[in-house]
């Protein structure tokens, strides 16, 4: 499937184009966990996932055409 | 009697195995309580009817029950407030007081807090802010000021280590904040530290601020107003002693602990806060549907790439500013350099983007960036400013407003218009007169309340209770109005900390919303910031048990807090602010959202077709408060928390 994914500041080191914005092609069957693999972030890196901009966990399914969203927890303030 | 002539006279200490006599403002003795420990044990009142000053000394119960900061503001507000006075009368009090782990070395030992009867909302006013100022108040060994009465003449309060005076400040009305600043270091002492009201606080402009440090504002809920209701420009504070502590050695290996703490999470991955402010927050409202857009009529603002953290860091940052003992930096010292918006200043933060940004309608960075500075310069909170505009936009917008009222057109996205009507509002000036009032009665006042963001009169922050149960809840139930942070719930619902749980969700808020109003009860109290409090001093789950506040609250004072001890002083300063709002005539008719959060299902967006659920969970939050169904905290409860 193919997914496009956003990902945001210090994040911005595992985007494959640098860019923040960018398309992933994944195996079918992927999860959120698979764009962590795919992009190599670190289990002990913190992330907070949005898939179509509800909040999401490891094991949520993706499905052609998802936006993900990637962001380091941060404070609201 | 000279007004200008300060007197003093001493009070004796309750302490009896003190014997340490100390001067007071003009050369009288007094006992001070060397026994305390964190808390200085002081407290300046300051009559400014009279002119009067006192060195009283702080009850060493009450500290304890209240910790300090917001809970020592509603502990004297309560005790000497009529909650029915008129905010801008002399009857209403301004208490500015620090926590135990103000000016300390503990990480973000900042902070301040500002208690009074909002001249916004009518009801309780409590605004913090970081910066020096507060520090240099502790230091000074002063953990609270009194504000009372009000003074025949402007004057300031110039406070030099234990001496204090009022002086004439007739020089100085008219000035800016920053002009102010200057004046004041240029006449006391050039490292000095001022917080001092502008043009806005001077006209009693209702959502005024206090300006501390230049940049740093105790924002919310007409505090400057307040101020300048006393005729009181500001207070200029010189301290010149260090925080006296019960267990140096194990407060200082606790707070290397959490330093280091920081420091290891950190080490890889900077925070976001360092790297890019407050205004990096912009991701995560937007990608979840809840940036308030246009006055809260959309969740998402087409131009949030313009005018996000990111964005900023790129054009206008000059660099990150710490406040005192902060570890994380999320200040941002910014210049435009060029075009007709050029200035150079602080800011602007996550709530100021949302405000004078995407509320307008504005994705110019430049012209809310300027529209931030002049705020600082005149006195004014981003927040209420940018959503009352907001507000007046869309009124006309709508056809209720007249452009011969304005006296310019008012469409959404005009940068220029925004520049032009914080100044005016600054000054009370033309159509800036009716903005001075607030959203809540410019919308009355044109026939629609309804279009007003508020709570409790006092405007909404930066998160869309439709996409945010909690933070629906958290506003309605604020005791300040709309506020992000009494218990902020954003945290768990947007951003990750300590987890995720669902914004959309409402049936499982009500427990954890009390729980992080405590939470933030106790961080405002003891002097910290929000920021590093939540994520490094708490247990970090979704109970945020505070334990390393406890842990430095108890090296730095010898309180000996026991964990549950500690949250229950959360607790009750909760209880004690709910009880000066219920005397006030407040109750469950005033823990409301406008029907657009309530009625009007969100339009577009991940939380398309929710409205906030407020009543569902206005029930159940009242019955883990202890409260009767009308809101009102019960006898039995007061009991228990040593409130009946």
């Amino acid at each position: 499937v193919q997914v496009n994914v956003d990902i945001y500041a210090n994040l911005r080191q595992y985007s494959p184009t640098g860019s923040g914005r960018f398309e992933l092609t994944l195996v079918s069957d992927a999860t959120v966990k698979s764009v962590f693999l795919a992009l190599g972030i670190p289990e002990a890196v913190k992330t907070v996932a949005l898939v179509n901009g509800r909040h999401a966990t490891e094991l949520t399914r993706l499905k052609a055409g998802d936006n993900i969203t990637l962001f380091p927890p941060m404070e609201g303030g | 009697m000279d007004f200008f002539e300060i007197l003093s006279y001493q009070k004796l200490s309750h302490n009896p195995e003190s014997n340490d006599k100390i001067q007071t403002a003009k050369g009288g003795l007094m006992e001070k309580n060397t026994a305390i420990h964190g808390w200085c044990g002081q407290v300046l009142r300051v009559n400014l009817t009279d002119g009067r000053i006192l060195t009283e000394l702080l009850d060493s119960d009450v500290a304890k029950s209240y910790i300090g900061g917001r809970g020592l503001g509603i502990y004297y507000l309560s005790e000497e407030v009529d909650p029915a006075c008129d905010p801008l009368s002399p009857a209403n009090k301004v208490i500015m007081a620090t926590g135990p782990l103000t000016g300390t070395a503990a990480p973000t030992g900042a902070r301040y807090m500002v208690t009074t009867k909002s001249p916004l909302t009518g009801a309780i006013s409590c605004s913090n802010s970081g910066g020096n100022f507060p520090a240099e108040l502790k230091k000074s060994g002063h953990d609270a000021i009194i504000l009372e009465g009000r003074s025949p003449l402007p004057v300031y309060l110039w406070i030099n280590g234990e001496q204090a005076e009022l002086r004439s400040a007739d020089h100085l009305w008219g000035l800016t904040t920053h002009e102010t600043d200057d004046a004041l270091r240029r006449e006391t002492v050039d490292t000095a530290k001022t917080a001092v009201i502008g043009p806005a606080g001077e006209k009693m402009v209702r959502i005024a601020a206090i300006i501390n440090d230049r940049d740093r504002a105790a924002g919310r809920s007409g505090v400057g107003a307040a101020l300048g209701a006393k005729n009181l420009k500001g207070v200029v504070v010189k301290g010149d002693q260090e925080v006296s502590l019960f267990d140096p050695e194990g407060f200082k290996v606790t707070n290397t602990k959490y330093r280091n703490n920081f420091k290891e999470a950190t080490r890889d991955n900077p925070p976001p806060l360092r790297l890019h402010g407050t205004a990096i927050t912009v991701v995560g409202t937007q990608s979840h549907g809840v940036f308030p857009t246009r006055n809260f009529q959309q969740g998402q603002f087409e131009g949030w790439e313009s005018i996000y953290g990111e964005t900023l860091s790129k054009k206008f940052l000059v660099r990150a500013k710490p406040c005192f003992s902060c570890p994380i930096a999320c200040g941002r010292v910014t210049k435009i350099p060029e075009g007709p918006y050029r200035g150079e200043g602080e800011g602007p933060e996550y709530e100021t983007i949302y405000a004078l940004g995407s509320d307008c309608g504005v994705d110019d960075l430049a012209a809310l960036t300027k529209a931030n500075y002049e705020c600082n310069e005149l006195g004014i909170d981003t927040i209420s400013m940018g959503s009352t505009i907001a507000c007046a936009m869309e009124l006309y917008e709508k056809g209720y407003l007249p452009e011969s009222d304005v006296g310019m057109p008012l469409n959404w996205g005009d940068g220029q218009a925004l520049v032009q009507l914080v100044s005016q509002t600054g000054k009370r000036q033309g159509f800036g007169d009716k903005l001075a009032e607030g959203s809540l009665r410019l919308a009355t006042d044109y026939g629609h309340p309804e279009l007003a963001m508020v709570a409790k009169g006092q405007d909404f922050a930066g998160y869309e209770p439709r996409g945010e149960q909690g933070m629906g809840l958290a506003y309605a139930t604020s005791p300040i109005g709309a506020s992000h942070m009494r218990g902020d719930p954003a945290y768990f619902e947007l951003l990750g900390v300590p987890t995720t749980i669902d914004p959309l969700s409402y049936k499982d808020k009500p427990p954890i919303v009390a729980k992080w109003q405590d939470v933030f009860a106790i961080i405002d109290a003891a002097g910290l910031c929000v920021f590093f409090s939540v994520r490094y001093l708490t247990d970090l789950t979704l109970d945020a048990r505070p334990v390393g506040i406890m842990e430095l609250l108890n090296t730095a004072t010898g309180a000996n807090y026991a964990l549950e001890e500690l949250e229950m002083a959360g607790e009750r300063i909760c209880n004690a602010e709910r009880l000066f709002l219920t005397r006030a005539g407040f109750s469950r008719k005033d823990d409301s959202l406008p029907s657009r959060m309530t009625h009007e299902p969100m339009p577009a967006g991940p939380a398309k077709g929710h409205v906030c659920h407020l009543e569902e969970m206005l029930g159940p939050y009242y019955k883990c408060r202890g409260w009767t169904e009308d809101g009102i905290p019960t006898p039995e409860k007061l009991r228990e928390l040593g409130l009946g």
